[in-house]
């Protein structure tokens, strides 16, 4: 820090950074201050008056309220005097003039700073008679957050959340003196996607959790430090388990991934863990039913089944999807299984080999944070194309807020749809899928000529602010970069970057929780694990050594391609549902000679497996994870089911390695985690005690120079115009969805986004239907069944149907790629 | 010398005689249980009873502090919210499980006094022999209905 201020407090000298308020001044020098309304991570406002301290000032000694107030040079504090005793005391017994003392039945009772205050500082007796005032108990503000306007003590945190770091003012104070209470405005409930902070924030239990109501005491719960595994940001969160139940889930610090905060769905979305439905033993089919048998029953019949067809159609017949829900060690032993023990490269996940991905992810998140007390973001310039955060990363949503709101920070969204974070004013660039090249190149060469080219337009306004920015970061996603034209939108986002200028940088982002690490480890066709081709012969020989096979060196088939081609006999399925992607691939896994599908609950895919093996997965087994920023981060075990007999997946494949002739040597997760180290240079020094409960970023530098992509994939013309078929399908992820991991937690269907789609309000106009209408979506692959929803956020000549809606698969309607022409008939 | 022992011998007799003569007149201590009602002091700490309001409401809502204040940690509880229309205990919280290991407890008593409701307490039945481990876990449903125990309460 620059400039040091020194105060006295309580005697002692003590050196803080100019400008530190007094409260956090003491708690550096290890004295206690009682708050409520003050919190590190939110503006003050000085409002419950618990902090007044004695400072002496040139008109004698006065109680001044130590959160406002930053420490001066020479100042001096005094906090443990008769009168600050006597202010405390006063103050507590104002504050609990209308606390309802119900702790019994408070979720908050055990944890709550305004019982550990009111033994510490109160004054330990009630000299109150009078009844107290009455006001709404637990009523729901949201779906997910229940509010107790009795127990509320007005220090305005949840009110300075959303406005601060949200900026969603869905909270306010209503009526004065002593009627005043903490309210939503009328019908409108908190909606803001990371809302579940406020129940974090909230300093007694006027806020709780609906989800984990009554579920837990505080005193009784075991407490363990894990990562969230819904998107890739990663966020650091603590897990609260007791008798073998994952009951609550709450946000844990890391500066440098998510502050503090956590998003709903991390928050509230849990209850899968402990769903009854969740696969507990081992099945196989026999006489067309899924019949549960022992492990050594189960992994015979795969290994037998396999040896056969490997013997008969060669070991380019079997193929295995991995999946960025998984863990690296999952995800490394599914892929060490498949090139080590079977001989082929056919492994991949959803976004893995049809994607055009970079290999290293954002730089680093701190450099679009802006904590509260902390440095300005890096970056001045965001250009979100084909992302939506508030969808898809809501904690990177919350950061860009913030570094726009408080950091300078300006942004730029090209999307599809005018998504959520156009709200600030940066420019938009409206795209149909397909138009993604297009677009960029009109970007690039609007900012080769400084915008002359595309003058008042947004283009040219984009171009601007790119060519006057030091320090772009562009952050694509998998929707932008899917299926043929993804190389071709790779390339013009690199040459956009280039044009740029020397400031700019290039950011691919995958979605799911471990999209990073899926490809780090080598789940994709065209990659060894560490992102290396498969013709590096110095990363081959490492591998071949440490595995101690020979490695075929011919591409294999990706997602999309295994699920397409008949020629596939035998698939293993890990963590993915491509069933209920779309009826087609339904109907070819149909078709195969073996499907072994390895889930947490019985999925469309399960049911058509032929061995259903039940794994164990995030919570329940040690893993690692690594975020977009190529943090690798542990998720210890935290719950155990002792009805389940459910395995972790490198124990099932290390089984089958051995009925297949080939010995691993793994004892437990964490020597998986040993070897991954060794497998993939980048990860080399993360063992599992080296990561910590902060993780570990993997160094940018360590990954392979990017291989040169072939040019067999060109880009496509721009879509037909097909008058038949009149609007563009616009897919992607809605952070609500229908998925499995979501849908079970049966507080959050109310806001979950449910089988629509939507349509600008003209075009909904033009076809006669309204919000709330039957309609059939077709298109010439085939038909879904919906609701309709009209939003203008939604351009002209588009229809939004999102990926994963409870029995709607998207992929009904789409050929294979990313564009799409349908028609909406009201039905 | 041998009349001394007589006389000696003569008197222990007479003297246990007489505590036998004395105790005939009194009445008996044995208690013909189960046929009788035992006399046991009022503050006696038996097996735990859940009790109710007048008005049919159970008393427990669930708070968990008799299981942070058991030293043995026989007791575990599961709370859950009340339905409005049809609560089972005053207020938004119930305990949904309540079960009380007999083995593991000490009768202390420390969940009467940590009970903030007065829902739990140690009833005055001793009588708690039992057939198979698992029955002496006492479940909600037991300790709510405590059966009459054969005692009658005596004056301290």
């Amino acid at each position: 820090m620059a400039d040091n201020v020194t105060f006295t407090i309580n005697e002692k000298e003590v050196s803080v950074p100019a400008r530190t308020l007094l409260v956090d001044a003491a708690r550096m020098a290890g004295v206690e201050i009682p708050v409520f309304c003050s919190h590190p991570k939110l503006d003050p406002v000085g409002c419950c008056r618990m902090c007044l301290v004695e400072v002496d000032g040139p008109r004698g000694t006065a109680m001044m309220a130590s959160c406002t107030m930053p420490v001066g040079d020479g100042m001096v504090v005094r906090t443990d005097t008769e009168q600050v005793r006597t202010v405390q005391e006063a103050n507590l017994a104002f504050i609990l003039l209308n606390h309802p003392l119900d702790c019994p039945i408070c979720d908050k009772g055990g944890e709550c700073p305004l019982q550990d205050q009111t033994m510490r500082f109160g004054p330990g007796i009630s000299q109150l008679i009078e009844p107290k005032r009455l006001a709404k108990k637990h009523y729901d503000i949201s779906d997910t957050i229940v509010l107790d306007q009795e127990r509320c003590v007005l220090c305005w945190r949840c009110i300075r959340y959303l406005e601060e770091w949200e900026d969603k003012p869905q909270l306010g104070l209503f009526e004065r003196g002593n009627e005043t209470i903490v309210d939503i405005q009328e019908g409108r409930p908190v909606d803001a996607k990371t809302g579940g902070n406020i129940i974090d924030l909230c300093p007694v239990g006027a806020l709780t959790n609906r989800v984990s109501r009554f579920a837990y005491r505080p005193w009784e719960i075991e407490r363990t430090p894990s990562i969230c595994m819904h998107c890739s940001v990663g966020c650091n969160v603590r897990l609260d388990s007791r008798t073998h139940q994952l009951r609550r889930i709450v946000g844990r610090e890391n500066m440098q991934v998510n502050d503090q905060w956590i998003c709903d769905k991390g928050r509230f979305a849990h209850a899968w863990v402990n769903d009854e439905n969740r696969l507990a033993a081992p099945l196989v089919r026999k006489n067309g039913k899924l019949t549960a048998v022992q492990w050594s029953e189960a992994l015979a019949y795969i290994a037998a089944k396999l040896t056969d067809i490997k013997e008969k159609f060669g070991a380019d017949s079997i193929g295995a999807i991995g999946s960025g829900k998984i863990s690296n060690e999952s995800n490394y032993a599914l892929q060490r299984f498949m090139r080590g023990v079977i001989g082929t490269n056919n492994i991949d996940h959803r976004d893995g080999g049809d994607v055009a991905a970079l290999p290293t992810g954002l730089p680093a998140l701190t450099e679009v944070m802006k904590p509260q007390y902390g440095p300005d973001p890096q970056v001045d310039t965001v250009l979100l194309f084909g992302v939506d955060p508030s969808e898809e990363l809501p904690v990177l949503d919350l950061h860009l807020k913030r570094a726009v709101l408080r950091g300078g920070a300006k942004l730029i969204i090209a999307h599809p749809r005018k998504v959520e974070l156009t709200r600030y004013d940066g420019p938009y660039l409206a795209y149909q899928p397909g138009g993604e090249p297009a677009l960029l190149g009109r970007l690039q060469q609007a900012v080769e000529n400084s915008g002359t080219s595309e003058n008042g337009s947004a283009i040219g306004a984009a171009a601007k602010l790119l060519t006057e920015s030091e320090r772009t970061l562009i952050i694509y996603g998998p929707m932008a970069a899917r299926g043929k034209d993804g190389p071709a939108v790779r390339d013009a986002l690199e040459g956009l970057a280039q044009a740029a200028g020397e400031g700019a940088r290039l950011a691919y982002v995958g979605l799911d929780g471990n999209a990073q690490g899926c490809r780090d480890m080598g789940v994709l066709p065209d990659q060894l694990p560490g992102q290396f081709p498969l013709d590096d012969d110095e990363a081959r020989s490492r591998l071949e050594k440490l595995w101690g096979c020979t490695l075929s060196t011919f591409a294999g088939y990706t997602y999309k391609q295994m699920l397409d081609s008949q020629e596939m006999k035998a698939l293993f399925v890990n963590g993915a549902n491509p069933a209920d992607e779309s009826p087609d691939w339904a109907a070819s896994l149909d078709n195969l000679d073996l499907l072994v599908v390895t889930d947490l609950l019985s999925t469309e895919t399960a049911q058509k497996a032929d061995v259903v093996l039940p794994a164990l997965g995030w919570s329940e087994s040690d893993g690692t994870y690594t975020n977009l920023e190529r943090r690798v981060q542990r998720a210890p075990k935290a719950v155990t089911n002792p009805k389940s007999r459910a395995a972790p997946d490198w124990m099932m494949l290390m089984h089958l390695a051995k009925q297949m002739g080939v010995e691993w040597s793994f004892s437990d997760a964490r020597s998986v985690t040993a070897e991954i180290a060794t497998a993939v240079p980048a990860y080399s020094g993360l063992s599992w005690e080296a990561l910590g409960d902060q993780g570990s970023q993997w160094d940018a530098d360590a990954a392979p120079a990017e291989a040169e992509q072939g040019s067999t994939r060109g880009a496509s013309a721009d879509g037909p115009d097909n008058s038949e078929y009149p609007l563009s399908l616009v897919t992607g992820t809605v952070l609500y969805d229908g998925g499995t991991l979501f849908g079970l937690t049966e507080e959050m269907h109310g806001i979950a986004h449910g089988a629509k789609v939507t349509l600008n309000p003209a075009d909904a106009a033009a076809i006669g239907v309204d919000a709330g209408s039957k309609v059939s979506v077709h298109s010439e692959q085939g038909s879904l069944e919906l609701e309709a929803a009209v939003d203008a956020q939604v351009q002209t000549g588009t229809a939004w149907i999102p990926e994963s809606l409870p029995g709607a698969p998207v992929g009904a309607l789409l050929n294979g790629s990313n564009t799409q022409q349908v028609k909406v008939e009201r039905r | 010398m041998e009349l001394g022992n007589f006389l000696k011998g003569a008197t222990e007799i007479g003297k246990a005689m007489g505590v036998t003569l004395k105790h005939l007149r009194q009445r008996p201590v044995t208690v013909e249980f189960p046929h009788e009602d035992i006399p046991i002091y009022p503050r006696f700490r038996g097996r735990h009873e859940l009790r109710r309001y007048a008005n049919g409401l159970e008393r427990c809502i669930g708070c968990s502090l008799c299981e942070a204040a058991c030293p043995t940690e026989a007791i575990y509880v599961e709370a859950a919210e009340n339905d409005p229309n049809a609560p089972l205990s005053p207020g938004e919280r119930h305990a949904k499980v309540y079960e009380l290991n007999l083995l593991r407890c000490v009768f202390c008593g420390d969940c009467e006094e940590a009970c903030p409701t007065e829902a739990i307490v140690l009833g005055h039945d001793f009588a708690m022999a039992n057939y198979e481990r698992k029955d002496f876990v006492l479940t909600k449903e037991e300790l709510l209905n405590p059966g009459m125990p054969k005692v009658i309460i005596r004056p301290e």
